[in-house]
């Protein structure tokens, strides 16, 4: 049924109809319209669960982690300092290999409080173990929530579904909401391989020596590559249900670009829109929308951007010291193609400041003059700060 | 001559705690009381280590270790799954050291109980992070020797009161217990198992590695703890109801420093002090229990 | 549509245990091992029979009377007669005397003997192989008596000769019926013949008689006693109204004697002399006791002396008799008033006369009972020479024909029932090992048979029993956990009202109840016994003390000990061992 709601909604929609078991969460703008919606949803009955209102973001992973162990399917949200304060447990629910489903709403760190969009923060945690998938619009939102689900408990590591802070979180949209019969085909009970249980009582997470614990790491690290190769049949079961389909990477009209502008996220839509403009103007420029980011779908990525002339990576993140943060990723994957056209780091957006479709064609205009990149960042916008407040 | 102690245990040998381990004692009684359906959570602490590295167990219960401040709020998370199963016979445990209860533990503990979580939370108390090498927590006591309060910066703060922070969210029922007194420790546990909401119990229990003293004398300064009134042995129900226990024969507290070398520095006028301090707690909890004077 | 091919899982290494900590053997942490070590009571070692007291209490506390009664006859065969006259040292010594009383072990030994009555009881004590030897017991007083029984669980054929017309010595003579009924002692003397003994009554022994017995059997045991008064020395001695306090005692026992008026006085500061007060009492006389020194230098028992007050007998301190005469149909009695100036090499206080004035004091009739001798000069044990071995409650000589022993009230320093049967028991073990052995054999097999430092030996440790693996430490009251006692006092004896006492020879001692002495038994800390409280099971930390169905009930599993000593601490009553753990090169 279509509804027009936030991408926040969607968000909740999905929870309800996976039919989470126990769901942890603790406030934080602006992922708070999902666990309003799920707080309603629970008392009135829509929704069966237990919805924890702990103390802090680190207990409410930290409940969930308890609750996956019992093996039922459990669901949390939050954002930038939230997102943050989970970091230590991010790793251990990943470790611990439960297939708990996180909304996070993309949003920039402090300090400088600053609730608007930037994707650092979930960027920042790309090495706990956690899948990690980028939304557009409101639909793929709700769609990759209920495929989250899926995708979670068949490889056993915990999925992030990932948000853009108002853009999508509080952007209203019209939104195909399934029905919980067609939800309940594409999506069985929970089935754990494991969990706490009196009758077979045994010890989760105990000590582990160096004679053992990188047979467990690689084993982790086999997960993450299934996920890879079973993320297509997730789609593929999801669209035979559905009538829908989303992928890890989407090109558009990148066969015979010369410049392929690289995005995630809500950009991606103002992109598509710039892309239309200037190939009816003749351009030869392309648009890959990355959407895995966890596990980084090297080989797609590699086969679409190879062949071009000149990548831009639009990049709503910093990674201090480095380079934005998708640069950097695509940048490794291509540096063992022999050729590989050189890769174009832009950083524009950060903290939530409008990327419109000028600010990229800015930035493909900076990319067709210049042969190489003349650094590894190039930061689009910037203003001038005053001298007396940048030198005090 | 023991009346009231359940014959079956749920633990085996084999465990890795030090010679004379008042936690191993604790643990043991604990096990005697709550039976087979019970699933242990357990923060970073001692018992990590006395639990047994992978691949084994010393536990016969189901156990998740969870890291070091969550222990509160794992807990939580797994009461509420067994809830949504339909399990309303397991109990939830908690079983976490001073470390993960009075300090980083805290919040979490905090947060659970006032959310009236139903679980039983247990610390087990050995008044100092000994796991990582004896450094100070807020449960080790005024006069103590530690890593990190060692020479002249002997610890100068109380021992926090756990019991009455805890008394103070008016949980149902909150208990302090000993392993020198196992029929008053498990009658506690059999009553919080039967309790529903938050319960607390705080155990005292010996470390000779961490308080330097002979293995042998574990159970012994258990006891002499609660005989200098030191560490009293009581009930608060809802906050407000208190019941002493146990009446102690109020030995100076000299009797219990003295077998410790984590107190062989203190001088004549610290003990006097912390008699001072000691006899003024007792006060303050008599005025709450009803007993006289 | 084809069926798609069953998924492969995919890789879930995770920290999931699959084993238990059983793996890890820690006991070979340990560098000190706990062990279970019973030691020795107090209360056993200064009985002089060396009862197992610790043992007979535990299994009195668990109601199991019959057993705890065997106890008791393992060692002595008069309980029934030691629970009513016995001067109990192992109360002086009890280590719940330091905790608030002493245990009341004394009522309980009367109290089983008293059950074993009431239950007729048969006793099924350990006996050894018959041997062929036989031995001659000369005397049936109680250190005779308690030898043939002993010879006879020992398996020799004991045969007794006694003067008088009945057994019992000096206990069915010597001990008025009020502290013994006579009930009582026909019982124990029955039970004795039962195992085997042969008394021969009315058959007294003369010097030449003792070479042909010695003929007739392979050892000789001589127990006549002491059954001649002393005398006094002062003129006047033998003025009818005169008369020796012990044959007063038999001529109640023999009926001669019904009633008794007027005052009369007890020289002397015995159980003889305070035996003859209160019999003087209840046939309806007064008395005073007239004694040189003071009533705490009087070697009666305090008890006795206490109820002999109480029931109106008088007593006159540092007062010695030094002539008699008559008067007026009565006597009248000078005493030289006497003061105590230090102590005798002996340990008694030494006493002096006071000043040169004389007392008299005006009475109707005079007991002597100032100390007593072998009846014969032929009892008297020899002294130091070749052959003759001093043991601590015997003597024994090794003659051409055969081995003698003495032992009893010719040998004992202390002449009381308790020491009588410790002669008797001695007796026996010795002769037993003589002829065995040899000599040279007979001390060192006593010695390994004592309980703590002795002298008090054993008979269940020289038959091999349980008995004999317990350390001879004997545990005082620092080595008790008295956390796990709780004040509680003692018994009282219940006994007859004062009125009641003096009007009859009824015995004064009253029955207590089943539940009071388990009870009082309870009160008893087991010294050195694991009584199998629980608390090394309960307080290891290891779980490496195991219960079994062994005579312990548990053992420790050495596999898993740590050797934290903890359960040897927690052991209420030392019966626990920490030792050093004993390695091989190596290790």
């Amino acid at each position: 049924m279509k509804k027009v709601i936030e991408g926040s909604q969607g968000v909740a929609e999905a929870v309800r109809l996976a039919r989470v078991n126990v769901i942890s969460a603790y406030p934080i703008t602006p992922q708070t319209h999902i666990v309003e919606t799920l707080s309603g949803f629970c008392s009135d009955g829509t929704l069966d669960a237990r919805f924890l209102k702990v103390e802090s973001e680190h207990s409410a992973l930290a409940a969930l982690i308890g609750a996956a162990s019992s093996g039922v399917r459990t669901f949390t949200a939050t954002s930038s300092q939230g997102l943050a304060l989970m970091h230590e447990l991010l790793h251990w629910a990943s470790g611990a290999r439960l297939p708990i489903v996180m909304a996070e709403v993309n949003r920039a760190l402090g300090p400088g409080w600053n609730i608007w969009t930037d994707q650092t923060d979930s960027l920042a945690q790309r090495d706990t173990g956690w899948i990690q998938l980028y939304c557009e619009d409101g639909q793929e939102t709700l769609d990759t929530t209920l495929q989250a689900f899926a995708l979670a408990e068949q490889v056993n590591l915990p999925v992030m579904v990932v948000l853009d802070a108002f853009f999508l979180s509080h952007t209203y949209e019209p939104v195909d909401i399934p029905e919980q019969e067609a939800v309940d085909r594409f999506l069985p009970p929970f089935a754990p391989r494991f969990q706490l249980d009196t009758a077979n009582p045994c010890a989760f997470g105990s000590m582990v020596t160096p004679d053992t614990y990188m047979e467990m790491r690689r084993s982790i690290a086999a997960g993450m590559e299934a996920a890879l190769e079973l993320l297509p049949e997730v789609e593929e079961r999801f669209a035979g249900i559905f009538g829908r389909r989303w992928a890890a990477i989407e090109p558009v009209r990148c066969d015979d670009a010369e410049i392929i502008l690289v995005t995630s996220g809500t950009v991606t839509g103002t992109c598509r829109e710039l892309i239309g403009d200037l190939r009816e103007k003749g351009e030869k420029v392309g648009l890959l929308k990355v959407k895995l980011f966890r596990p980084f779908p090297v080989e797609a990525i590699r086969r679409v951007l190879a062949p071009a002339r000149k990548i831009a990576v639009i990049d709503r993140n910093f990674s201090f010291g480095a380079s934005g943060i998708f640069a950097q990723e695509i940048r490794a994957a291509l540096c063992n193609t022999p050729g590989h056209p050189p890769v174009f780091g832009f950083v524009a957006g950060i903290g939530g400041r409008d990327v419109t479709k000028d600010v990229l064609e800015g930035i493909y205009r900076q990319t067709v003059e210049s042969d190489r990149p003349e650094r590894e960042d190039l930061w689009i916008g910037l203003k001038e700060v005053p001298d007396a407040l940048e030198h005090p | 001559m023991r009346l009231n102690i359940p014959e079956q245990d749920y633990m085996y040998s084999g465990h890795v705690g030090c010679p004379g381990c008042g936690a191993a004692i604790a643990m043991k009684f604990f096990l005697k009381a709550m039976g087979e359906k019970t699933v242990i959570v357990l923060p970073a602490c001692c018992w990590s280590i006395i639990a047994g590295p992978y691949p084994q167990s010393t536990l016969q219960v189901p156990l998740i270790h969870s890291a070091f401040e969550a222990g509160g709020a794992v807990a939580s998370g797994v009461r509420a799954a067994l809830d949504t199963k339909g399990d309303r016979e397991t109990v939830v445990v908690t079983w976490a050291g001073d470390g993960g209860t009075f300090d980083i533990g805290f919040q979490a503990l905090s947060g659970a109980v006032e959310r009236n979580e139903d679980f039983i939370y247990v610390c087990y108390d050995n008044e100092a992070y000994m796991n990582t090498g004896i450094q100070r927590s807020s449960a080790t006591p005024y006069g103590a020797w530690t890593t990190t309060t060692p020479g002249i910066q002997w610890k100068r703060g109380r021992k926090k009161n756990i019991v009455e922070a805890l008394a103070a969210h008016r949980i149902p029922y909150a208990a302090t217990a000993s392993i020198a007194f196992p029929e008053d420790l498990i009658r506690k546990v059999k009553k919080a198992r039967e309790t529903h909401g938050s319960r607390f119990l705080h155990i005292y229990t010996t470390c000779p590695t961490g308080w330097r003293m002979p293995s042998e004398m574990s159970v012994r300064i258990a006891r002499m703890a609660v005989e200098t009134c030191i560490f009293p042995l009581y009930e608060v129900e809802d906050g407000v109801h208190y019941t002493l226990n146990y009446t102690p024969r109020g030995f100076p507290v000299n009797e219990y420093l003295k077998l410790q070398g984590r107190f062989g520095h203190l001088t004549a006028d610290d003990l006097e002090q912390i008699q001072e301090m000691v006899n003024e707690d007792w006060q303050l909890l008599i005025r709450k229990t009803g007993e006289q004077a | 549509m084809a069926k798609k091919p069953d998924p492969v899982p995919v890789s879930l290494f995770i920290p999931r245990s699959y084993l238990t900590t059983e793996g890890n053997k820690t006991g070979s942490w340990r560098f000190l091992r706990p062990r279970y070590e019973e030691k020795t009571a107090p209360c056993s070692a200064a009985c002089p029979a060396a009862e197992d007291i610790g043992k007979i209490e535990m299994l009195a506390a668990q109601g199991l009377f019959k057993d705890a009664w065997e106890a008791i006859l393992r060692e002595n065969p008069f309980p029934g007669i030691c629970g009513r006259v016995c001067f109990h040292p192992c109360e002086d010594v009890c280590n719940r005397g330091s905790f608030d009383e002493a245990v009341a072990i004394h009522l309980l030994e009367r109290f089983l003997a008293n059950r074993a009555r009431r239950g007729v009881f048969t006793p099924d004590p350990k006996r050894l192989a018959p041997k062929r030897q036989t031995v001659a017991v000369v005397g049936a007083g109680p250190a005779g008596l308690s030898a043939a029984y002993f010879l006879t669980l020992l398996g020799y054929r004991a045969d007794v000769f006694e003067a008088a017309d009945e057994a019992g010595g000096v206990l069915r003579w010597g001990i008025p019926l009020y502290r013994l009924p006579l009930a009582i002692l026909q019982e124990e003397i029955r039970r004795i013949e039962e195992t085997g003994v042969r008394i021969q009554t009315g058959n007294p022994i003369s010097q030449r008689d003792i070479n042909t017995f010695i003929e007739g059997h392979d050892a000789l045991f001589i127990a006549c006693g002491h059954g001649r008064s002393a005398q006094m020395g002062v003129p006047g001695e033998g003025l009818p109204g005169v008369q020796d306090g012990l044959t007063f005692l038999r001529e109640i026992r023999e009926g001669t004697i019904s009633s008794l008026g007027g005052q009369a006085a007890v020289i002397g500061g015995g159980n003889a002399a305070v035996d003859v007060a209160r019999s003087i009492i209840r046939l309806g006389g007064s008395a005073l006791i007239v004694y040189r020194r003071r009533r705490r230098d009087m070697p009666a028992f305090g008890e006795e002396i206490a109820m002999a007050l109480d029931e109106g007998v008088e007593l006159r301190e540092l007062l010695a008799p030094v002539a008699i005469r008559d008067s007026d149909g009565g006597l009248v009695v000078e005493v030289q008033p006497m003061q105590i100036a230090g102590t005798d090499t002996d340990g008694r206080a030494h006493i002096e006369p006071k000043g040169k004035k004389t007392e008299e004091i005006r009475v109707d009739r005079l007991f002597t009972a100032v100390g007593e001798r072998p009846g014969e000069a032929w009892y008297e044990p020899p002294t130091e020479g070749n052959g003759v071995l001093r043991l601590s409650h015997c003597v024994l000589q090794q003659r051409a024909s055969g081995p003698v022993v003495y032992g009893g009230d010719l040998t004992n320093a202390t002449k009381s029932v308790a020491h009588a049967v410790a002669s008797g028991k001695e007796a026996a073990m010795a002769l037993d090992t003589f002829l065995a052995e040899g000599i040279e054999a007979v001390q060192p097999r006593l010695a390994a048979c004592r309980v703590g430092e002795g002298p008090a030996l054993s008979m269940e440790i020289y038959m091999h029993g349980p008995r004999s693996e317990r350390s001879f430490h004997v545990v005082t009251s620092d080595e008790i956990n008295t956390a796990y006692f709780q004040f509680d006092p003692r018994v009282r004896q219940p006994r007859l009202l004062r009125e009641e006492r003096v009007r009859s020879f009824g015995e004064v001692n009253l029955r207590i109840s089943a539940n009071l002495a388990i009870r009082e038994a309870e009160r008893c800390f087991n010294c050195g016994l694991c009584n199998q409280c629980d608390n090394c099971y309960l307080f290891c930390p290891d779980l490496a003390v195991k219960k079994d169905s062994g005579p312990l009930g548990r053992h420790i599993d050495y596999d898993y000990c740590k050797g934290c000593g903890v359960c040897a601490v927690e052991c209420p009553r030392n019966a626990m061992i920490l030792e050093e753990e004993a390695y091989e090169e190596g290790d």
